[in-house]
């Protein structure tokens, strides 16, 4: 394999997000054009310096990439589209940063976009007496999870609910973000129970949006208002004996695995950008339920496990905290498009070590890292600097 | 003539065995004769995931395990795939032999499900199919 420190550097060109929310007469196309847009902009590019992109999407259907591209100008680039559940954002950045990083190509785009289903999210990668066991609720995985969690730890309900209280008060510092009213935490404790001991509030909400980030060689660097280049881009895939439930895997027995997949990502991705938890100014951890902040923040190496709930009590995570975590409001307040996520998380990063972040700015933030978990399972990490 | 006789169907074939040779039902899993590792649902290719050798053979597997984790359900899966009640349960069981499963739960009161608590097999009505007929699956219930 390639020595990863051999490649060049690769450069964030530029970056772009749309609104997040409900858009009924829209179709995925018409946000992930306006993502594009948006990026190029950003970037002071043109489609046409674009060599190659990467789309990355869930449930938009064959060929949606190229929808979306269709809509801004069809240039005979390869357009790649790239499904990898919850981690597809963050897939299709980490093809973008290969091929540049690599020096096959100089420019490269990656796109992540959706438009959900609504309801609870019907995954179907299952086998079919799975879905007709009912095995495929998210949220009820999660709770599964949930549960294991509060009998190896002391992590509370209330102590989920400040994930919620935290994040959506990020989020209403984010004009972007589906949610930007704040929550208190009896009103997380007080909504309906989705799948015990899971409530409403510990959910976070779906939302329709998508972001793009274009990627460069440094010669092709043209907004240089404090560069943001990528220290390293991680994606690991499922290991034998670590449970999955969102994928109907329970964890071996006999041969639990020595290593979880997140731990292993996260290794991966500080040997190859040479730092450690500790250098990091800012963290987008993966927050699809309240609780599994708290075990992703753990995993990611940042504290031991259990000693989450009393670090988020202590405001450690807060945006004036030690280590700001999801400063956008993450998937709680921003919501989840699944293929745009990735993307989403990434784009907050570039904002914050720009200096670009208004009043969710995080003081001197010259590192960070995105996280995103994926139904499969997926752990994508994305390590970005100044 | 006309009367319209109700069957009951298995969700899938291969899953438990009524054999006379045991008193209740029991769950049908896969060993590994090269490393040991057991599996349930049993691997219809005899091929280890774990040591990657085609080496597994049926193993029938106990009907009492412990509970690990459970969620009540409170809301109809996405998709269209299921079926069965609402509210229902479901999370993981560790059997002795050493592998852990992945069931529906029964109960009379789903406020008997503990982690810790022993749980049993039973096979139970999953649904019913669109000729009216009854899907039958394994569910394990809490020993209170």
């Amino acid at each position: 394999m390639k020595n990863l420190n051999s490649m060049r550097k690769v450069f964030v060109a530029g970056a772009g997000l749309t609104h997040w929310g409900f858009f009924p007469d829209q179709e995925c196309y018409d946000f992930g054009s306006e993502a594009i847009f948006n990026a190029l902009l950003d970037a002071q590019m043109e489609w046409k310096d674009m060599q190659a992109a990467f789309c990355g999407s869930v449930y938009q259907g064959t060929g949606s990439g190229h929808q979306a591209i269709k809509e801004v100008g069809l240039s005979g680039i390869p357009i790649i589209n790239v499904e990898n559940a919850c981690s597809s954002g963050g897939s299709a950045f980490r093809l973008a940063y290969q091929m540049v990083a690599s020096e096959i190509y100089d420019v490269a785009i990656a796109i992540g976009m959706e438009k959900m289903p609504r309801g609870p999210i019907p995954s179907t990668a299952f086998r079919p007496w799975e879905l007709s066991s009912g095995f495929n609720v998210q949220m009820a995985n999660y709770a599964n999870e949930t549960v294991e969690y509060m009998e190896e730890t002391s992590a509370t309900a209330e102590d989920f609910a400040r994930v919620t209280v935290k994040n959506r008060n990020n989020g209403s510092l984010n004009p972007n973000a589906r949610f930007q009213k704040k929550v208190t935490i009896e009103e997380v404790q007080n909504s309906r129970m989705v799948a015990t001991p899971l409530q409403l509030f510990h959910c976070c909400p779906l939302a329709d949006g998508a972001g793009a980030v274009i990627l460069c060689s440094e010669k092709m660097l043209k907004n240089k208002i404090r560069a943001v280049s990528v220290a390293a881009s991680v994606l690991t895939s499922g290991v034998y004996g670590e449970g999955a439930l969102a994928m109907g895997t329970s964890s071996s027995l006999k041969f639990p695995a020595a290593k979880g997949l997140v731990e292993l990502s996260v290794e991966e991705a500080f040997n190859i950008a040479g730092y450690g938890p500790e250098d990091m100014d800012l963290i987008q951890a993966y927050d699809t339920m309240a609780p599994a902040e708290l075990w992703d923040i753990e995993k990611l190496g940042f504290c031991k496990k259990g000693e989450a709930p009393g670090l988020l009590k202590d405001g450690y995570f807060n945006i004036d905290g030690k280590m700001p975590v999801n400063t956008d409001g993450g998937l709680m307040s921003r919501g989840h498009p699944l293929g745009a996520t990735g993307i989403a998380q990434i784009c907050e990063i570039i904002t914050q070590l720009r200096g670009t972040a208004g009043p969710r700015q995080v003081s001197k933030a010259r590192i960070g890292l995105a996280h995103a978990m994926g139904a499969g399972p997926n752990s994508s990490v994305t390590i970005l600097k100044t | 003539m006309g009367v319209n006789q109700k069957k009951t169907i298995r969700l899938k074939e291969g899953f438990w065995t009524t054999d006379s040779e045991y008193a209740e039902p029991r769950l049908i899993g896969s060993k590994c004769n090269n490393c040991g590792e057991i599996f349930f649902p049993k691997k219809e290719k005899g091929w280890c995931i774990h040591c990657q050798q085609k080496a597994l053979e049926d193993i029938i597997l106990s009907s009492e395990g412990k509970i690990i984790s459970f969620s009540v359900v409170m809301q109809q899966p996405g998709g269209g795939f299921y079926f069965g009640p609402v509210p229902y349960a479901y999370g993981q069981v560790d059997l002795p032999e050493g592998v852990r499963v992945i069931t529906i739960f029964t109960a009379k009161d789903y406020n008997d499900l503990k982690v810790g608590r022993k749980a049993k097999l039973v096979i139970d009505k999953l649904c019913d199919d669109q000729d009216g007929n009854e899907i039958m699956t394994f569910k394990f219930s809490p020993l209170v």
